[in-house]
C-alpha cells in the first residue's frame, strides 16, 4: 500500500482523496496555485506545496512542477482527480518513469479510450452496440454528406478528442451540416488540438445511463450498476440518480455486462464509467468510457456502500478486488445535485467571490461533499462547482423529498448558485414520474427564459 | 490533534518574542513568515505598544519549505526586493558542492547573473537576478526543497 500520496488537483474531489487517505492511513500532499492557497484542500493535506500562479497551466495543468513536488516530498503515487490532468496518458506515462505511481489506468488505455473513434471500434469488434455513424475521421464535405445519408438526419457531429460535452453540433439537414462540419473542426483543433471530427446518428430524446467499473490490475472486473444522468444542460449534468427509473433489473444485467466487456477490451484497470445512450424503444448505444474516478461518483458510493475512491486507491497499489459481482447489491436510491457558482436563470454566468454566510444541510440521508466554508473566496480561474449534495431514501420518492428538504437548508451566500433551479426541477411533476430525456434541462430553461 | 496545540503554542510564543523585537529595536512595521505562519504588526503612532494587524496561520502541516528566519521589512521603511523560486524543486547556492556560492549576503548582483541553481525533475535551472543590487540576506538554506513563490534572498535594489 502506498504511504504517501500527492493529490494532482483542487476542490471537492481533493478534498474527497484526501478524506479516503485519511482513514486508510496514508499521507497527503496536496499541490495549489497562489490563489488556493487558504483552500480547503491545503489546509487538510499533511504538506502542501505552491506550484504557480492562478492559470491551470500554470499550476494544476503544469506537469514539470506537479512532478517536482512529487519529488521533493517523496510520495508513492499521485491521484489526478478529475478534470486537469486525470486523462492526460502524456502524464500517466512521466509518473511512471519518475517511479510515482498514476491511480488510474495505463497510459495506453487512457490513449485508447480519449480517442473517440477508436474507442468506437474497439467497442464495435468486441461485439458493443455503437451509434450508426462514420468509423474513421471525416475527411471531407462529400464523406461527411454521404454518412449523414446513410444513417439519416438528425445527425450530430463530434471531436474525436473531445469530452464533457464539448465540440458538437447537432444538424437536421445538408446544409446545416457543412457549416458546422467546418466550425467543429476548428473547434476541435483550438480546444483539443486535434480537428478530427466524425458523424453519427442523433439518438432523439435519449437517456444518458452509465456503468460504474472497477477492475483490478488482476484482470477482475465488475460493474456497480448505473447512474442516470439525463439532467443535463448543453451536455454538462447537472443531476444524477441512482438507479435510473427506466432500467430493471433485467435491462441492468445485460448493460452491465456489455459495459464490463467493453472495460475488458480496454485492457482497463483501477476505477471508470462506461456511458450509453438508451433510446425510447429500449435500444442502447456505446457513446463512450471516462477513465477517470467522475464527479458523480458518490451517487453509486449511497446506494452500493462501496467507497469508489478507496478501492480506486486499493486496485492501483495492486490489491485484488475483495469482491465478486454477485457481492454488488443496490440498496435504495440516491440522486446528487451539482451546485454551482453559476446563475442558472442567466445563462449560467459564473458567479465567484467571497462567501460571507454558509449553512450545510444535514440530517438523515444527506451527505455533502464540498471544499468551500464561510469567509472562502471562491476564485474565478476554474470551473464553478462549489459543492455536491448527495441524498439517499428509500425509494425515489423519499429521496426526492429529502433533496427538496435539503435544499431548503443549503445556504451560500451571497453568490448565485443553481440552488433555485433545482429546487424548481425538483418539485416538477415530469421528474416526479422520472420520464425525461436529456433534452428536458434545455426546454425548461428555455421555457423560463421565454415567459 | 497534539501537533494542531503544540503548533498554537509555538506561535504564540512567536508573537510574543516578535513584539518584544519590535520594542527593542523601536520598528514601527514588522511582517514575519515562519513555519508556515504569516504575522503582521503594525504600530498604532498614538499608543506605545504594537498591535496585531492581522494574524494568518498556515493550519498545520509540516515541511511547507519555510523561509529559514525570514524576517522581511515592510516595503514602506525599506526598499528590499525579494527575488522568488519561479519552480518547485530543490534549492542549491552552488554550481557543485565544493564551488562557491553563486551569491552571498553582501555581495553585488547584476541583472541576468546567476543567483543560484533549483534542480527539478533531475535538471539543473539556472535562476538569474532580474535587478540590479546588494545581497542582503540568503532566505532559503542550500539543499532545501522550494515551492514556486518562496523567497530564496533579499535584495537592496540600486
Amino acid at each position: 500500500m502506498f504511504s504517501k500520496i500527492l493529490i494532482a488537483n483542487r476542490g471537492e474531489i481533493a478534498v474527497r482523496v484526501i478524506r479516503a487517505c485519511r482513514d486508510m492511513g496514508i499521507r497527503t500532499v496536496a499541490i495549489y496555485s497562489e490563489p488556493d492557497r487558504t483552500s480547503l484542500h491545503v489546509r487538510l493535506a499533511d504538506e502542501a506545496i505552491c506550484v504557480g500562479g492562478p492559470k491551470p497551466e500554470q499550476s494544476y495543468l503544469n506537469i514539470p512542477a506537479i512532478i517536482s513536488a512529487a519529488e521533493i516530498t517523496d510520495v508513492d503515487a499521485i491521484h489526478p482527480g478529475y478534470g486537469f490532468l486525470s486523462e492526460n496518458a502524456h502524464f500517466a506515462e512521466i509518473c511512471e518513469s519518475c517511479n510515482v505511481s498514476f491511480i488510474g489506468p495505463t497510459a495506453k488505455a487512457i490513449r485508447l479510450l480519449g480517442d473517440k473513434i477508436a474507442a468506437k471500434d474497439v467497442m464495435r469488434k468486441a461485439g458493443i452496440p455503437i451509434i450508426p455513424g462514420s468509423m474513421t475521421a471525416i475527411r471531407d464535405k462529400e464523406e461527411a454528406l454521404a454518412t449523414a445519408r446513410r444513417v439519416r438526419y438528425p445527425v450530430i457531429i463530434k471531436a474525436a478528442a473531445g469530452g464533457g460535452g464539448r465540440g458538437m453540433r447537432v444538424c437536421h439537414n445538408d446544409v446545416r451540416l457543412l457549416s458546422a462540419l467546418m466550425v467543429c473542426q476548428t473547434e476541435a483543433q483550438a480546444s483539443f488540438n486535434n480537428s478530427d471530427v466524425f458523424v453519427e446518428k442523433y439518438i432523439d430524446e435519449p437517456r444518458h445511463i452509465e456503468f460504474q467499473i472497477l477492475a483490478d490490475k488482476s484482470g477482475h472486473m465488475i460493474h456497480l450498476g448505473e447512474r442516470d444522468c439525463s439532467i443535463q444542460h448543453r451536455h454538462q449534468k447537472l443531476i444524477e440518480e441512482s438507479p435510473s427509473p427506466v432500467v430493471d433489473s433485467k435491462l441492468r444485467r445485460k448493460m452491465g455486462e456489455l459495459a464490463v466487456r467493453a472495460a475488458k477490451a480496454a485492457d482497463y484497470t483501477t476505477v471508470g464509467t462506461v456511458e450509453f445512450l438508451l433510446d425510447r424503444d429500449g435500444n442502447f448505444y456505446f457513446i463512450e468510457m471516462n477513465t477517470r474516478i467522475q464527479v458523480e461518483h458518490p451517487v453509486t458510493e449511497l446506494v452500493t456502500g462501496i467507497d469508489l475512491v478507496k478501492e480506486q486507491i486499493r486496485v492501483a497499489a495492486g490489491e485484488r478486488l475483495g469482491m465478486k459481482q454477485d457481492d454488488v447489491t443496490m440498496s435504495g436510491h440516491a440522486i446528487e445535485c451539482r451546485i454551482n457558482a453559476a446563475d442558472p436563470f442567466n445563462g449560467f454566468t459564473p458567479s465567484p467571490g467571497r462567501i460571507t454566510f454558509f449553512h450545510e444541510p444535514g440530517g438523515p440521508g444527506v451527505r455533502v461533499d464540498t471544499h468551500i466554508y464561510a469567509g472562502y473566496d471562491v476564485p474565478p480561474f476554474y470551473d464553478s462547482l462549489l459543492a455536491k449534495l448527495l441524498v439517499h431514501g428509500r425509494t425515489r420518492h423519499e429521496a426526492i423529498r429529502i433533496m427538496q428538504r435539503a435544499l431548503d437548508e443549503f445556504l451560500i451566500e451571497p453568490l448565485r448558485t443553481t440552488v433555485p433551479l433545482h429546487k424548481q426541477i425538483f418539485s416538477d411533476p415530469i421528474f416526479w414520474r422520472g420520464h425525461f430525456s436529456t433534452h428536458y434541462l434545455d426546454r425548461i430553461l428555455a421555457e423560463r427564459n421565454d415567459g | 490533534m497534539e501537533k494542531r496545540r503544540s503548533s498554537e503554542r509555538e506561535a504564540f510564543r512567536l508573537i510574543e518574542e516578535v513584539l518584544q523585537l519590535m520594542e527593542s529595536r523601536g520598528l514601527v512595521e514588522l511582517e514575519l513568515e515562519h513555519q508556515g505562519i504569516r504575522l503582521r504588526l503594525k504600530k498604532a503612532t498614538s499608543s506605545p505598544a504594537p498591535q496585531l494587524v492581522e494574524y494568518v496561520t498556515g493550519l498545520p502541516h509540516a515541511a511547507a519549505p519555510a523561509a529559514a528566519g525570514g524576517a522581511k521589512p515592510a516595503e514602506s521603511t525599506d526598499r528590499r526586493i525579494i527575488i522568488k523560486s519561479p519552480m518547485v524543486g530543490t534549492f542549491y547556492r552552488a554550481p557543485s558542492p565544493d564551488a562557491p556560492a553563486f551569491a552571498e549576503a553582501g555581495q553585488d548582483i547584476e541583472p541576468g547573473q546567476v543567483v543560484c541553481i533549483i534542480e527539478a525533475m533531475k535538471l539543473m535551472n539556472e535562476i538569474k537576478s532580474e535587478v540590479a543590487g546588494r545581497v542582503v540576506e540568503v532566505l532559503t538554506e542550500n539543499g532545501e526543497p522550494v515551492e514556486f513563490g518562496q523567497p530564496l534572498f533579499a535584495v537592496e535594489p540600486r
